[in-house]
């Protein structure tokens, strides 16, 4: 699932590209102005983002890394990061390492200590593992921060906050600063390292990592502005060359939201990405305004969410922390670096997998079936005697021929028999199971049924579930009936 | 003879009979007479249109090119099969009572789906059951006995069948000693096992 939140995402943003492209011209041949189009194109880029079934547009291919990098639960703040090097300022615990900017280069671990703050920059080509085991490559050179960049839907408490700040900013050139600074919380309760969410006096660079004290809310800065918990730190305004200022403070823990962290692309377009709500409970307990989003540009959603189980107690754990958890912002954020082409897509088919979890699959129904009507009533009888399997042998069609006599008889003597309007004849126990929302819509090779047990051959389709949108190629289930 | 009818549950649904009405002292020999299908079919009175149910309808195979619906009822397991002229063929109880009980839940269902349906002319039109005859049987011998009623063709099926007209039933006798009876009712069925009872025990070989 890693990739799938990206591939989504990039497969409805091309979607939507192409369609609004192929219809610039109809539109502009009605006489209907361009900014209608642009206008529609908003409104469906962020209906899709509101339905939450993606985890928000990621654009710009990500190529891979060797390195990996382990965050820990929670960070401590600020790295350093040169142009082609990553350090990590430390507490106490933290540890400098330099990394390749791009580049193959040996399988190198580095652990990220507990105390890391966001913002958090990682360079390209690093693999960054969650506590829980997840692995992420940074494809390109991300900036961990905790604002939220995008309109991501946030989490509860700090929804309202994070509404108006949609508009994040233009995207994404390193050089951009706006949009990918945000971040800011809202005052926070307790938070030592807490800086007033001014909008400040410093410039975030979306490549520039920024120690952000995670108060509850998040708040988008304009420009960035990026209060290190406790220590201003002095902004770099180089995109270039981010230097993240020391992090002062590791340690103390403000419950800050988990989920701040959110990965900034530099050198990718990102768009503002919608926070998805999607992690309800873990997050909203914990008061993270950014834990839920995450604070992810387009950081898979799902990815977050079926971390949310893993990560959730990891977090949990560390909600006091004001600390982002790693776990999921940053995962999430690698997530969309990782995309790679589609051949390095994770697919989500695979053999044995069993969707008996969609609830109702829509089948291409091969075009509009010709209503043959069967004239011959006796007829029908004993072909539709034979057609009946679970015949024991040959029986079957051996009675069918002195039943069809029988039944010619009987024909005469038809009885009304009211149906009573349903009073003896009971509802069908479970009348619909469960109704749930999960859908899959695709096209399919074969579907085959032997007594009561259904195998699905599926191909080409969508799959709405849990909210989430995956989208596979083939597609094979197996299911009891 | 005494056919008793004890309930054994060969698969979940297997029913056996209790044809208190036969009654024959032979031996003492209890006999399991399991019925594994009845099949039943009934009238709508009115058109229905496939590709509503097939749309609309819950545990629903279309089949376009045969121009049916199947729907599987899961309190009584069965399966109907349905056409457009509205009559339904329902198959896989395991008793009478059961078929009934299962196309009047069938109609009920299409009524609800917005047809006019009536529930007419329901009619068990096969029941078929199995039964194990605790020897074997000489297949050859009980053919030779037996001579215009049964048949066998052991190059065809390794059963020879037999095939009682006045009950308008047919026994298809194993080697083994197994019989399946097929016949219009319940009745009929057990009538026959009674029926060939007799004559399967003439030709019973000794290796069992």
């Amino acid at each position: 699932m890693l990739s799938n939140s990206n591939t989504v995402s990039k497969l409805y943003m091309s979607v939507i590209d192409d369609v609004i492209e192929s219809v610039r011209e109809l539109f502009q041949d009605e006489g209907i102005e361009d900014r209608v189009l642009e206008d529609l194109r908003q409104l469906w880029e962020s209906k899709v983002m509101q339905s939450k079934a993606v985890e928000g547009f990621m654009k710009g291919p990500i190529n891979p890394n060797n390195f990996v990098l382990q965050l820990p639960a929670n960070y401590a703040q600020t790295l350093h990061k040169p142009t082609a090097s990553i350090v990590i300022p430390a507490g106490q615990t933290l540890q400098n390492f330099t990394t390749k900017a791009n580049g193959s280069g040996a399988l190198a671990t580095f652990s990220l200590p507990p105390g890391v703050s966001y913002p958090v920059q990682i360079p390209a080509g690093v693999t960054l593992q969650t506590s829980s085991g997840h692995l992420y490559k940074v494809n390109v050179p991300v900036m961990v921060t905790q604002a939220p960049a995008s309109n991501r839907i946030l989490p509860q408490p700090i929804q309202h906050v994070m509404e108006p700040r949609e508009q994040v900013a233009p995207q994404g050139a390193v050089a951009s600063v706006a949009p990918t600074a945000v971040l800011q919380t809202i005052p926070p309760p307790a938070a030592d390292t807490y800086t007033p969410a001014a909008p400040s006096t410093t410039l975030l660079h979306p490549s520039e990592p920024q120690p952000v004290p995670h108060q509850q809310h998040l708040f988008l800065g304009q420009g960035g502005a990026l209060q290190p918990p406790g220590a201003l730190q002095p902004q770099l305004t180089l995109p270039a060359v981010p230097q993240p200022p020391p992090l002062p403070t590791p340690a103390p823990v403000t419950p800050d939201s988990p989920g701040d962290d959110e990965f900034t692309l530099d050198g990718i377009e990102f768009s503002p990405q919608p926070l998805d709500m999607s992690q309800p409970s873990p997050f909203a307990a914990q008061l993270s305004s950014g834990q839920a989003c995450g604070g992810q540009l387009g950081a898979g959603r799902e990815e977050v969410g079926q971390d949310g189980g893993g990560s959730l107690p990891v977090n949990a754990g560390e909600a006091k922390a004001q600390l982002v958890e790693p776990a999921k912002l940053e995962m999430d954020l690698m997530r969309d670096f990782n995309y790679n082409d589609l051949e390095a897509l994770q697919q989500l088919d695979g053999a044995c997998d069993s969707t008996s979890e969609e609830e109702a699959e829509e089948e291409e129904v091969e075009g509009g079936a010709g209503a043959d009507e069967d004239e011959f009533l006796g007829m029908i009888n004993a072909e539709a005697l034979k057609a009946l399997q679970e015949a024991e042998g040959s029986s079957e069609d051996d009675g069918s021929s002195s039943d069809s006599d029988a039944l010619d008889d009987a024909v005469e003597e038809v009885e009304e028999d009211p149906l009573n309007s349903g009073d003896d004849v009971s509802e069908q126990d479970v009348p619909d199971l469960f109704d749930t929302d999960n859908v899959v819509v695709c096209q399919y090779d074969k579907i085959h049924r032997s007594k009561n047990r259904w195998k699905f051959y599926l191909k080409d389709g969508v799959m709405c579930f849990g909210g989430k949108d995956y989208v596979f190629s083939k597609a094979v289930g197996e299911a009891e009936w | 003879m005494k056919i008793d009818c004890v309930c054994t549950s060969w698969y979940a649904s297997v029913r056996t009979l209790r044809p208190d009405s036969l009654m024959e002292a032979n031996n003492d020999v209890a006999l399991d007479i399991i019925i594994t299908n009845v099949v039943s079919v009934f009238r709508t009175r009115c058109h229905l249109n496939l590709r509503t149910i097939a749309l609309e309808g819950s545990n629903v195979i279309y089949k376009p090119e045969v121009g049916k619906v199947l729907m599987k009822l899961r309190k009584p397991r069965i399966t109907a099969s349905i056409w457009s002229s509205g009559k339904i063929i329902c198959t896989g109880a395991t008793s009478e009572e059961e078929a009934k009980l299962g196309a009047r839940r069938l109609a009920r269902c299409l009524q609800k789906l917005g047809f006019k349906v009536k529930f007419t002319a329901f009619k068990v039109v096969n029941v078929l059951a199995v039964c194990t005859m605790p020897f074997h049987i000489h297949l050859i011998q009980f053919t030779k006995n037996n001579r215009p009623i049964a048949s066998y063709e052991p190059e065809l099926h390794p059963a020879a069948s037999y095939r009682i007209k006045n009950l308008k039933a047919t026994v298809q006798v194993f080697s083994t000693g197994s019989i399946t009876v097929t016949g219009p009712n319940v009745r009929h069925v057990a009538m026959a096992v009674e029926q060939i009872y007799p004559l399967l025990f003439e030709c019973k070989s000794t290796m069992r």
